[in-house]
Parts: C-alpha cells; structure tokens; sequence
C-alpha cells in the first residue's frame, strides 16, 4: 500500500540523447535514497552532497554502468525533496537502462520542467528564478548568460520584495488612519506617502523599460549589411564573422542573394545579414536581389551602410535612404587606405560614421568594439549593468507603475485615501505576480509594528 | 404546526436548534432560526446576563458599524438594540468617502440588554431557560443534545455553541487568578473536556478589560469632551423597517412624547495616559502576569495592554484614553484604552497618575481573561464543525473579538442551523458581498492567531461595501432565506429597484454643465444644486446611495470587475470526496494544508496560506478531467 501523502518520485535524464562522455540521470522524491542504496548495493544510506563510485545493478543484479551517485537530502535539495544526481557513460543505450531500472524502482518520468516546477511550489526558487531557469539553460550570449544568472540569483525578486515592502509601508500608514480614525496617530499627511509611492513608481518603470532588451537576448540581433553594389559589404560581413563566408569579388554584384553569419567576439547574439547591392536600377534579376535585400533591411535591428570612400558618394534607391535612420545606422566607409574622395563629407548628415579598411582583418576588432558600443549607446543592446526583465515582468511592472502613480493622484486634492489605498492594492497584485503572492496579512503585520492601536 | 414555547427533555422529543450561551452571537444565531420557523432553545448560564455588553459600551466603528448595517439588513437585532439605546451617536471617518464612513453608539449596557432578553422572551418557537451547557451528546458523527449542571439534558438536531470566554475561562489580576469568562461569572469547564473528546481542537486567547469608576469622581474639568453628531447616523435601515420595530424595552408600546433614536445624548471624555503612568507601568511590570509568562494566551494587537502599550511603543510617552458612560441610570464609566493585568494596587496608581482621574473611585478593576477557542479552520463556511455533524460555532468561541463579529457569526450559524432541519440549502456569504462574507471567509479559511476583529482593510472589495448599501447588496440573500418580513422585503426591493433606476437616469439626463452623471463626477466635493427635484424628493437613503454610486462610478466598476473574477473562481466547485493529499504535483505544503481546510470551492482554495496561484491552474485541470 501506497502512503497517499507523499510526493511521487520522478526520474529524467538531464543530459541531451546522443554520444559523450558523460550523461546525468535525475531521480527527485522519497524513493531517490533508498533506490540509490539499493542499486549500488550499499547497506546503509548514501552520505548526502558526497559523490559516491559504484556499479549501478539492476532488479537483478546485472550491471548496468560504473557510475557516480550524489544525494541531497530533503529541505537542502534545489527541489525540496530528496533528490539524486547518477552520472554514467554518456552512451543514449546506457542511459535508457539507467531511466528504465529507476522506473522499475517505483519511480515515474518527469514531465518537461517539473523539477523546476517542484521547487517552485516548494518554495524553493520564486516565479522569476524558475523562468530563469530555462533562459539559462537557452541563453545564446554572454550578456544573455549574464542576465540570466542574476535572475536566476533571484535579483528580481529581490527588488519586487523591496518595492512590495515599501510599498506596504506607505500603504499600512494610510490604512491605518481609514481603520483607527479615533487612534493616537501621527497627524494625517498625503504629501509624504504621495511622494514615496511616485519614486517606486518610477523605479518599476525604469525596470519595466529594460524589457525592450528581451528580443534581443532571447532571439539576438539582425544587422543588415546594405549599401551599392561594390561597396564591401560581402568583405565587411567576412571581418564581422571572423570567417570567409561571402564570396568577395572585384566584380559588381556578385552577390545575388543574402547571406547570414553570426558576428563573433560581441557579448550579445548578433547575426549579420549581407545583402545584394542596391543602386536605383537594374535588370530584373538584379531587382529582384535588391528587393530580398530591402526586406532584410527592414527587419533588421541596425543597419551598416558600408560606403567607397574613395568614390562620389553612391546614388541609392529612396527606398534604402528611408531607411536610414540615425538612431539606427552605421555608416562604414571602406577603403580608408586611399584618399576620401571630398564629397564624402557631406553625405548623410547625423549618421555615424566609421572609417575602416576591409582589405584584410586588421581593423575587425576595432569595428566590433565601435559597433557594440553604438548598439549600447543607442539602446538597441543592453549595457552590461543591466538587469533585463522579461516581457511578462515588464507588463506587471508597467500595471504596478501606473497604479502606484494614480495612487499618489488620489493623494492630492481632493484627497481620497480609500481610492489611494485601492490603487495601492492593485500595485501589489501586479507585484505579486511577478513572483508569486502577496499576503494582506502583512499590510497589517506593518501597520501593527509601526503604530500604537488600541484604546 | 404554529411554533411556540415549552420546556422539552428526553431524547424522542427534540427541538430543532439548541444554542448554547445568549451573548451577542447567541442571541442573534436563537433569534434567527426562531424566525425561519423551527423551534430553538436558548440556554444560558445566567439569565439576567443576556447580550451583555463584557467590555466597552459601545457598538459599531470602523468595519464593526459596517457589519451591523449588514445583519441589520439580515433580520437581526444589533442595529435597531443600539439605536434605541444609543445615548450617543458618532459617524466615523465623515471627512473620508463614504465607503470607509461607519457609525458607532455608546449604548446604555442595561437597555440593550433588557431589550434584547425581552425581544428573545417575545419571540415565537425561542425558549429560553437558565442553564449551564456541561457537556454535549454525540451519536456517531453528530450532535444530538446537551447536558446542564442542572442534570437536566436536552436534545436537539442542531446545536451551537456561543460560549464566548467562557470556556476554561481564567482571569489575572496581577498574580490574583480567578477561574470565570467575566467578573463576577463562572467558567465552563467540563465543556471544554467534552469538545476535546470530540476531536475538537482547542487553543488559548488572551483579552482583557479596564477598570470601571464611578463618573461623579472624575474631574471632567481636566478632560476634553467628545461630543455626539447632532444629527445621528444610525444602524438600522429606519426607512425600510416599520415604526412597530422602534421600541424601547422601557416603553414598549407606548412611547414617550419627542422620543427619538439619538435624542438628548451624553458625551464621551478624552484624557490621556500620562509619562509618570508610564513609569509606574515599567516599574510593575515584573507583576505583570502578561510579561511575567503566566498568561499563554495570545492577545490582540490593536487592543493592547497598556503594558503593551508603553512597552512596545517606549517612544511614546502619553496614550490616550477614552471615558465613556456606561448607562443613563448608572454613574459607572469605562476607561477605554487602559486595559491591565497589573495587580489592584497598581491600578489604583496608575489612575491617580491620569489627568481628571486622581481621584477616581474604582467600581471594577481591570483584568485580563484567558479562554479556549476553536480554531475555527474546523469549520465549513456554513460556520458547521467538519468533527460533527450539526455542531456549529459562533462568536468568540471561533477566536474573533467583538460583539459586531459574535452578532455576524450568530446569525449566519442560526440560520444555518434551521437550514440545516429543514433541509435547505446553506446561507454562505461571499466576500465580495458583505464584511460577514470576508469575516467568515477568513476564520475558515486562514483561520487566526489572535482574537480577530474585522477591518475595513481585510475587504478585497471594500470600496462596494459602503454602510449604506448593505440592504441592497444582500437583497437576493434577505429574499432566498426569508429574513425578513414579506412587507419589508418590498420596501427593499422598491428602494434598490429606485437607485438602480436613478443611477441610469443621471447617466443621460441633460442639465445645466452637461450630463448630470458627469457633472456629479466633476463636481466631487458637493453635490450639484441643480438636479431634478423628483430625485431630490427621494429618501435621503436613496439619494446618498444613487450620488454615491454615480460619483464613484469608474472605480466600483472596477471592483465589480475583478470580484466577478473572485465569483468564478468561487462557483468552481470542488467535487465531492475530492482527495487534496493525492493531488499530486501540488506542493506537499498545499495538500496538507487543503487536506486540512477542505475547501469547498476553488476561490476558497486559492485563499489557504501556503497555496500557489499554480497549484491552484492545476487544481482547475484535476477537477475539469475528474
């Protein structure tokens, strides 16, 4: 017979199917210490957090692999219950058995995400840690990475405890003069709670904005090389990529078609798309390129317009130049190593413009430097102090911001606290769905701690 | 068969509701199941003792005042008792919107009693009689009756049990310890023993009094007085009930000449706890039987000892405290704010060191008094143990404080009880239609730690819970139970009809500035002088609930919105025999905990401490594949 009131245990393997060295297998519930035990045949408990070497048998006793078993112990495990690490040889055959034995055990799979999903409800992690989780394990770049792992720390939850708790105060305050109109308490003011709920207010706003960053952590960047035929763009895609992936000819218009390639050495994704060259006419197979090439242009984050320098400034199509917006534009004008030609001066006033020899890869390092420096000084990238949230975060930050904000309004005259006070709860709501709940009891809990009730 | 009064022992013949204790939730639970139609037996240990006012002489305040318009509109006696003893009358929070608005009355204590044992002595199919409750008689899984010290046992299909602070109740004086739930009364002991066996549960509370003295040695000079409104806001709804109802026990039948609800009232004083009061406080505080351990019982954090007081809040050198009259036929005041546990001698000190007050004569001491109540988490929303069939709870015996609170759950319980024989389906009120909802809510749901008294801010949707609109609020719920009587469900019906009529209206009637909704929103600190005279020759009851419903449109919209969210989590109904421990994939916490609480839908679910707004998305598929 089964005891009804306990978890299930739940095994996965947590390693990707397919050939290397190592594979882990994950056993979480209150069978893991005594199905460890039982399969290395061990007579007393595994020591919790130690690795331990054994051969991991089967129900009958045949080895299945030499593995290293580590226990954690429930309330010390990330999930709250008891909880098993197997490592064994990362052959998909071996770690079939492995998964197969821990089933016979008594355990059962684990659906997707239901270890996380364990130490949330256990506690364990909040609701942005365990979201966190999963934009570790998929993060494609190093700030991407890096964003993750404070999440992940729980910097979030940090702050929403912060703003939850201040706002609580401010809130506990005015609750108290609606509930103990006839207590001994400080005289009444709207001012102060007005002025502290707009600075958390604004707080959670300037939090809520780094979500514009989101898409470009999770999906990266598109760049679009673009420019006149001959220009360089195919050599400027090949500096950008480390790599010799376009076709570089003397010849105009050898490339037909877009090309994509992954911009090394940046701290975010960025994928940089050459393009076809563009000039006001051309045969039909030539527009048909410069069509692609304008779609891309359109999609992209940041465009690089990559100039002849040494050439009268090209004629492009008024399609490209609608596009060129300064807050989104490079201008790289290429052949540095002859002299400009005098006209180039005046071209396209407001766009920043770098100068750079693509001939070779010597200036590939300064032009990424350049270029991440203009995503981040125009925010199209994140900067590496900043703590991105996600666009779920940002949606209940932006609620919490306007409802603190109008709850300050409901402070000036005519001043209707209850109102304040109703907008205030909205705030927490919207708070407590970044991480979880928030509780009315601790409302009270403040307001009892801050003011002597009672006749 | 007309119900009617009579002394009724042995098994074969049992009533159909015992309520055990006449206090203020007793009373309310007897007198509700008398007016459904069963017959009920009110006993009480003391019956000069009915709906005895233990503590302050006061009714109503902030969400206390709330909760009495609302059982006023339920067909209880709290509202229309208090007014027609009142002898002062104050709305509180006037200057604030007039969701957060409530009245309180300082009531003559011996009036309202008298009028409510009468009103209990009046009643039909309500017997009452002067018994202690020793014991209950079980039969399997249900109650089945009482035993009496009298050794006289009755039986009943329904019991409930209003003890108040009676059970093993134990008061401090100082190191001076006397068994009793007041002064002067006895403590129920062996009832307690009988609970227990049961399978009840039972914890300790703490609460305590003041002292009481004699108001012709009070310096009034020295104190600042604290008038009654002259124009008193009162608890019952006088424009729906009938002038028959207004009596006072001294003139029933016939009243006096220029009488009225509020007339010719008295005034509360005001003086304050003083830094030498303090001092003499700290320096006894080692007789404190608060500080010393002996007392176990949690206290409640807003009606603080004045040990508490100086000790907690050291920063604070005065408190103030509060003189209110306890009767017109008496000279006894109580000191509101300086409840003690500090032995006798102490007290006499700390009153000399009080401004107006030293000379004061003490007629009473103060004292704590430490009970055992029911976690009330035992109960079904219905206020029914989930121990024992047909065991109900009411009033301080659930952990609240407060007779607004004991009156609230009184009602509820009596008409549970009486639903119950009757086979009908059970009044259970949401939170997103009354205090009482939020109120009961709460005790069976997250339960308490100390006594708990209700606050306008445990309201989710406080804004619609205006004092006003109780009647119409609840109106579906007045017509399903019959609450009251026939002629005065019109009325109510006739007034929300009106309102709801009004408020449509402004919202296209033309006048002077534009669309009269509007301009009542612009103009939010008066009333716009030019509306229709045909509305302004409404009750005033209906034009202060139309201007306000009209003024504060946009914001009770929106919380009309998110309770009907609250409702549809609420009509999830849990299935019957639903097993939370094996709900696997909630956290262990969550089933344990809903194991526990056995909530009965998914609303109440999402409200026990410890559940996640994810166990409760899975809750809703569980319950959805069956």
């Amino acid at each position: 017979m089964s005891v009804p009131d306990t978890v299930d245990t739940i095994v996965a393997a947590a390693t990707p199917a397919g050939f290397s060295a190592l594979a882990i297998v994950r056993v979480d519930g209150p069978l893991a210490a005594t199905m460890v035990s039982a399969a290395l045949h061990r007579p007393t408990p595994l020591a919790e957090k130690t690795s331990v070497l054994g051969l991991w048998r089967d129900g009958e006793g045949a080895v299945i692999d030499q593995v290293v078993a580590v226990l954690w112990r429930a309330g010390r495990s990330f999930t709250g219950n008891d909880s098993l690490e197997i490592t064994c040889h990362g052959n998909p055959l071996l770690v079939r058995r492995l998964t197969v034995d821990c089933l016979a055990r008594g355990g059962r799979l684990a659906e997707p995400g239901e270890f996380t999903r364990r130490a949330y409800l256990a506690g364990r992690i909040d609701l942005t840690q365990a979201e966190a989780v999963a934009d570790l394990i998929h993060a494609s770049s190093e700030r991407a990475l890096a964003s993750a792992r404070r999440m992940l720390a729980g910097e979030l939850g940090r702050h929403v405890a912060r703003w939850t708790d201040r706002t609580l105060q401010v809130l506990a305050e005015l609750e108290a003069h609606i509930d103990f109109p006839e207590e001994d308490l400080p005289p009444e003011d709207a001012h102060g709670p007005a002025a502290r709920l707009l600075e958390i207010a604004s707080e959670l706003s300037g939090y809520a904005r780094t979500a514009r960053h989101d898409g470009a952590l999770r999906a990266g960047l598109r760049l679009a090389v673009v420019g006149a035929p001959n220009a360089g763009k195919s050599s400027l895609l090949n500096v950008l990529a480390g790599a010799e992936r376009a076709i570089v000819s003397p010849e105009a218009g050898t490339t037909r078609d877009y090309l994509e390639a992954p911009v090394a050495g940046l701290p975010i994704a960025l994928t940089a798309i050459d393009t076809a060259g563009l000039r006001p006419e051309g045969t039909p197979l030539e527009r048909l390129g410069m069509a692609r090439s304008l779609e891309q242009a359109r999609g992209a984050h940041v465009l690089l317009l990559v100039v002849d320098a040494a050439a009268a400034p090209p004629v492009l199509p008024a399609e490209l130049l609608a596009l060129l917006v300064p807050g989104r534009t490079l201008l790289v004008a290429n052949k540095s190593d002859l002299p400009p030609h005098p006209d180039q001066r005046d071209f396209l006033p407001g766009i920043t413009k770098l100068t750079s020899c693509l001939l070779d890869g010597r200036d590939a390092d300064s032009l990424r430097r350049q270029l991440g420096e203009f995503l981040i000084s125009r925010e199209i990238a994140p900067g590496a102090d900043d703590l991105i949230v996600g666009v779920r975060h940002a949606e209940a930050l932006s609620r919490a911001s306007v409802a603190l904000g109008e709850a300050a309004d409901h402070l000036r005259a005519p001043i209707q606290t209850e109102l304040a006070a109703a907008q205030g709860r909205l705030a927490l709501d919207a708070l407590g769905e970044v991480v979880g709940r928030i509780d009315n009891e601790r409302m009270l809990d403040k307001l009892f701690a801050s003011f002597c009730i009672g006749k | 068969m007309r119900p009617h009064k009579e002394i009724r022992l042995g098994p074969d013949r049992p009533y159909d509701v015992i309520v055990c204790g006449a206090g203020h939730a007793g009373v309310e639970a007897a007198l509700a199941a008398a007016r459904m139609g069963v017959e009920v037996l009110l006993l009480t240990g003391n019956i000069d003792t009915i709906a005895q006012m233990s503590c302050n002489p006061a009714i109503g305040g902030q969400a206390k005042g709330h909760m009495v318009r609302e059982i006023d509109a339920l067909g209880g006696e709290m509202g229309l008792t208090a007014d027609v003893t009142g002898i002062q009358f104050r709305l509180l929070n006037s200057s604030k919107g007039p969701a957060v608005q409530a009245p309180r009355a300082q009531c003559d204590k011996k009036a309202y009693q008298f009028r409510m044992k009468h009103l209990c002595e009046l009643q039909a199919g309500l017997t009452v009689f002067q018994a202690q409750v020793t014991g209950l008689i079980f039969k399997a899984d249900a109650v089945v009756g009482v035993h009496t010290n009298l050794d006289l046992a009755f039986h009943g299909r329904s019991v409930i049990v209003t003890t108040g602070t009676f059970l093993r109740g134990l008061m401090h004086i100082g190191s001076n310890k006397t068994e009793g739930g007041r002064l002067g009364d006895f403590s129920a002991k062996s009832l307690s023993t009988s609970l227990l066996d049961a399978g009840i549960e039972l914890q300790r509370l703490k609460t305590g009094t003041p002292p009481r003295i004699l108001g012709s040695s009070i310096d009034f000079s020295k104190c600042q007085e604290q008038a009654g409104d002259a124009s008193p806001t009162l608890f019952a709804f006088h424009d729906t009930r009938l002038q028959a109802d207004l009596f006072h026990v001294e003139q029933a039948g016939e009243r006096l000449p220029g009488w009225a609800p509020g007339s010719n009232q008295v005034s509360c004083w005001m003086t304050e706890a003083t830094r030498t009061t303090g001092k003499i406080v700290q320096d006894n505080l080692h007789l404190s039987p608060l500080f010393g351990g002996e007392i176990t019982g949690v206290g409640p954090r807003y009606c603080p000892s004045i040990e508490d007081k100086f000790v907690k809040f050291a920063d604070k050198d005065t408190h103030k405290l509060y003189l209110e009259p306890e009767g017109r036929n008496t000279d006894e005041w109580y000191i509101n704010g300086l409840s003690t546990s500090l032995p006798f001698d102490v007290q006499l000190q700390m009153l000399a060191s009080i401004a107006g007050l030293e000379k004061a004569v003490m007629l009473r001491p103060a004292y704590a008094v430490e009970y055992d109540f029911a976690p009330p988490t035992q109960l079904y929303p219905t206020l029914e143990s989930k121990k024992m069939a047909g065991l109900f709870f009411a009033g301080q015996i659930n952990g609240t404080s407060g007779y607004e609170e004991a009156g609230a759950q009184g009602l509820v319980a009596g008409v549970n009880a009486a639903c119950r024989v009757k086979g009908l389906t059970p009044l259970v009120i949401g939170r997103d239609e009354a205090y009482i909802g939020v109120l009961i809510d709460d005790l069976v749901t997250k339960g308490t730690q100390e006594p708990y008294r209700m606050f306008t801010s445990r309201a989710e949707f406080r804004l619609l819970f205006n004092h006003g609109s109780a009647e119409i609020r609840l109106k579906d719920k007045i017509a399903t139970f019959g609450l009251v009587p026939a002629d005065r469900l019109q009325r109510i019906r006739a007034k929300a009809e009106k309102v709801a009529h009004w408020i449509e209206y402004l919202e296209k009637l033309t006048i002077t500035g534009g669309i009269a909704g509007d301009v009542i929103r612009r103009q939010w600190e008066s009333t716009p002088p030019n509306l229709p005279p045909t509305f302004l020759s409404e009750s005033p009851e209906v034009q202060a609930e139309v201007l306000y419903r009209v003024k504060y449109r946009g914001y009770l919209e929106r919380e009309t919105r998110n309770a009907r969210k609250l409702h549809d989590l609420d009509s999830f109904r849990v299935p019957v025999g639903f097993d939370f421990l094996k709900a696997y994939g909630l956290s262990h916490e969550a089933r344990q905990k809903l194991a526990a609480i056995k909530p009965v839908n998914l609303g109440q679910a999402s409200r026990v401490s410890g559940v996640n707004p994810a166990d409760i998305s899975l809750l809703m598929v569980l319950f959805r594949t069956g």
